[in-house]
């Protein structure tokens, strides 16, 4: 926890400061207490409980990131619109559940209507993602990856200043969770004691949904003739051309579920007490769900998928250390996963399951 | 200076030798030979005597200033440009008809002093990414460390820091700490390229920026981040010996002003001294800047972005030049956040370590051109001046509120004047910043840069001298 902890101090460009007499207690720079707490680990309901918040957290990371890791992995373009799209995949599911449920909804019809609001959300954003393809990525394939990067970043500005307005037109303030959105959430998904560890039903919902999206992506990706289509256009586009694929329309295909599954996240977490609907959810997730992908490595659904697992594990020990004051450090969790990214890229610079040569260029 | 492969004067030729007399000569050196003789006749004579000068041992001072002043016409037609504009828009301001217009267009003083110190950071981002073409997503953390480095220690809690109140020596302490920061980040991010290096600069700027927010030694609240109070800071000169104190207070509240400078009737605001002595300090940085881009050191980041493979073969070490290259950029960047702390007296994680300042100077760069140096400050200028514009305070919204009747306002275009125009620069500067990515990708100044043939300060006078010619 030390090194960690001396790392973050130089890091921050404060090198010198951990080293003088002045600031000999890391107490002055990150607090540190009880590290006695760190036995508690090995009972088995923290563990359990440990358990529980990493597969939560497992179910959100996989599903933001799998739209990310499609585009990136096989077309090569960096995504920076992701979790604008996801923001606004939460404000969609969130009006469509307000028209959809009302106080009187029972739970399994709430459910129900849950998924049709993420079925409806996936397939307005999957075309709405395939025309900014044709419309605004298609014309600069043959430019440097820079190009891709900023036309996305530019999508980033449009879609958040355009969200506001919209906002602006149903007098819901952008900066804030949405709560009548939240509100919609039944009631079997509010807190309950599994094992005498207290949750939340949503967690596990969560962890539920990210499994089937890996399952679907999984099934897209290698079960359909589009999928087979797909992976042998990321491989060698001109060979897929010459035997007679329409490269161009695959392209169109995943960048729109791309955007499909990245809107599709949006929905969930919009009940989620820990993210919610707003505009800032935007960037919270855009930066984890390239975290998780750049761990995993370019072109790797198998490594997104671990990723995640890592990621999520390591994020849930580090809020229990938080909340157990093992560390008072209230930008713990957040660290660590960066810290994840940092490591990986230097002991692994393709990641997990990239490609070896990949990294180099 | 002869083998500067800018050289690209038809008429220089064998009068390459002038220019090596004159050791103030500057980047743009090869062109100083049509500057040799600024005789306005032109044509033979002038072929003539620009030999004489040519074989004359040495010149004397004033051909120096010249030359030097023929050679960089436009860069010095842009600094009077910008020296004159605070006063400029007093003037234009207080014009009787058209003086609320023109107070709309043109972005205020205050403003002005911002485009200059985010300038200063876009232009230190293009010095790395542009230039070596490796994109520094983390650059905010450098910008972010000059700035919380200047608060800090002004408010007594770095250590052998306390009690220093000079601006720019802190800055300089700033600087030099982020330069160490970057050779560590550095060291371990150039063994990856492209959007790797990215993303791995982008993750160390990111464990900064959340330790920032959560490190309570910063302040009581480091979400909010810290602020000076009343700690005194000043810019300028040290006082030393019999030296005047040549030093001013820079900032909106505490800043000085001169009233009625040295009897001329001109006053000099506060936002009027924050801008030239801020002015002074990035027109420092920028020439420096330029200087090293113009070196034979600048030639091979340029090599390293056109293919590194090839730098290397050719016996480069290109892994030490990033290195050099990236450290220097950092430096710069921790020069503009501690003139930004400096004159907003405060500092937050969100306008200093955030992801999204560094993608301000991202966009600065594409649209005033990528690798121009100069075209990330007209890019930011851009920016900032629509952002004013539609500004909510002293915009296009409350000015159409005012100007327009109560019964146009209470109709759907009232509606739409606050929907559309009020704050929301962030939409319109997305909507040209993806036009430029599509249709203009070379920004401004690399459009104007590729029109004319080379760089606009060597390529513009050559124009005019051309259609001047022409004329007679």
């Amino acid at each position: 926890m030390t090194g960690i902890v001396a790392a973050v101090a130089a890091l921050a460009g404060l090198p010198a400061l951990a080293g003088l007499p002045a600031f000999a207690g890391l107490d002055a720079i990150v607090p540190l207490a009880n590290l006695g707490q760190l036995a508690d680990l090995v009972d088995p309901t923290t563990l359990f409980g440990i358990f529980l918040n990493a597969i939560s957290k497992f179910g959100v990371y996989v599903t933001i990131a799998a739209g990310l890791s499609l585009i990136f992995g096989l077309m090569g373009v960096l995504n920076f619109a992701h979790g604008s799209l996801t923001m606004i995949g939460a404000y969609l599911g969130g009006a469509l559940m307000l028209t959809f449920v009302s106080e009187a909804t029972g739970d399994v019809v709430a459910i129900a209507f849950f998924f049709l609001a993420l079925a409806l959300v996936f397939a307005i954003v999957t075309a709405a993602g395939a025309v900014i393809e044709i419309g605004l990525i298609r014309p600069i394939y043959d430019r440097p990856p820079l190009f891709q990067i900023l036309l996305t970043f530019g999508l980033v500005l449009v879609l958040e200043e355009g969200m506001r307005i919209v906002l602006d037109v149903y007098d819901v303030q952008p900066n804030v969770d949405w709560t009548e959105a939240a509100g919609t959430r039944p009631d079997v998904l509010g807190f309950h004691e599994i094992l005498g560890v207290t949750t939340r039903g949503i967690y596990q919902f969560e962890a539920v949904v990210g499994i089937l999206v890996v399952a679907a992506t999984w099934w897209f990706l290698t079960r359909t003739s589009y999928g087979l289509h797909i992976r042998a256009g990321s491989e060698d586009a001109e060979m897929a051309q010459a035997l007679g694929i329409d490269v161009r329309r695959s392209f169109t295909v995943v960048f729109g579920v791309g955007a499909g599954l990245a809107a599709l996240a949006g929905v969930m977490l919009m009940w989620d007490p820990r993210y919610g609907a707003s505009v800032g959810l935007g960037v919270e997730t855009l930066l984890i769900a390239f975290v998780v992908v750049i761990v995993g490595g370019l072109g790797s659904f198998k490594g997104t998928v671990v990723a995640a697992a890592i990621v999520a594990v390591v994020d849930a020990l580090a809020s229990w250390m938080l909340v157990n004051d093992v560390v008072t450090f209230s930008g713990l969790p957040e660290l660590v996963i960066f810290l994840v990214l940092v490591g990986v890229l230097v002991v692994r610079p393709q990641g997990l399951f990239g490609v070896e040569e990949v990294g180099g260029h | 200076m002869a083998i500067s492969p800018d050289s690209s004067d038809p008429a220089d030729g064998a009068d390459g030798s002038g220019a090596d007399g004159s050791p103030t000569t500057g980047a743009d050196g090869p062109t100083s030979a049509a500057g040799g003789s600024p005789s306005p006749d032109g044509g033979e004579t002038g072929e003539a005597s620009r030999a004489a000068t040519a074989e004359a041992e040495g010149r004397t001072a004033l051909d120096t200033v010249r030359s030097i002043v023929s050679d960089h016409a436009v860069h010095i037609g842009v600094i009077v440009l910008f020296a004159i504009y605070p006063l400029a828009y007093t003037q234009l301001i207080a014009l009787p008809v058209i003086g609320q217009e023109l107070e709309l267009l043109f972005p205020r003083t205050r403003t002005m002093v911002a485009v200059l110190y985010v300038g200063l950071f876009a232009m230190s981002f293009d010095f790395i990414s542009g230039y070596t073409g490796y994109l520094s997503f983390g650059h905010s953390m450098f910008y972010g460390i000059g700035a919380y480095l200047v608060v800090l220690s002004v408010n007594g809690k770095v250590p052998f820091l306390g009690g220093i109140e000079s601006l720019l020596l802190l800055a300089l302490v700033g600087g030099l700490l982020a330069m160490g920061a970057a050779l560590l980040v550095g060291a371990v991010s150039f063994r990856l390229s492209g959007v790797y290096f990215a993303m791995v600069t982008l993750g160390f700027a990111e464990v900064a920026h959340v330790f920032i927010r959560n490190w309570d030694y910063v302040s009581s609240n480091p979400r909010d981040g810290a602020s000076l109070g009343n700690n005194a800071v000043s810019i300028g000169l040290p006082e030393w010996g019999p030296l005047p104190n040549w030093n001013v207070t820079i900032g909106q509240i505490v800043g000085s002003e001169f009233p009625n400078v040295l009897g001329t009737g001109f006053d000099l605001s506060k936002a009027d001294v924050s801008f030239y002595a801020v002015g002074i300090v990035v027109l420092l940085s920028y020439f420096a800047m330029q200087r090293i881009i113009h070196s034979p050191y600048g030639k091979v980041m340029i090599a390293i972005r056109e293919n590194e493979e090839r730098a290397r073969a050719v016996g480069y070490n290109t892994f030490y030049y990033k290195m050099g290259a990236f450290a220097m950029s950092a430096f710069f960047a921790a020069i503009a956040g501690g003139l930004l702390a400096g004159y907003k007296r405060s500092v937050a994680p969100e306008n200093t370590f955030d992801l999204f300042v560094t993608a301000d100077a991202l966009l600065a760069a594409i649209i005033g051109g990528f690798g121009t140096l100069a075209g990330a400050l007209y890019g930011v200028l851009f920016q900032d001046t629509l952002e004013d514009f539609l500004s909510t305070e002293e915009g296009l919204a409350p000015y159409l509120r005012e100007n327009l009747s109560e019964s146009t306002m209470d109709t759907v275009v009232g509606d739409g004047i606050d929907l559309l125009l009020n704050g929301r620069a962030g939409l319109y500067i997305g909507i040209v910043f993806i036009l430029f990515v599509l249709y203009v990708p070379e920004g401004i100044l690399g459009t104007l840069r590729s029109r004319l043939g080379g760089t606009v300060a060597e390529k513009l006078p050559e124009r005019f001298e051309r259609y001047r010619g022409g004329n007679q």
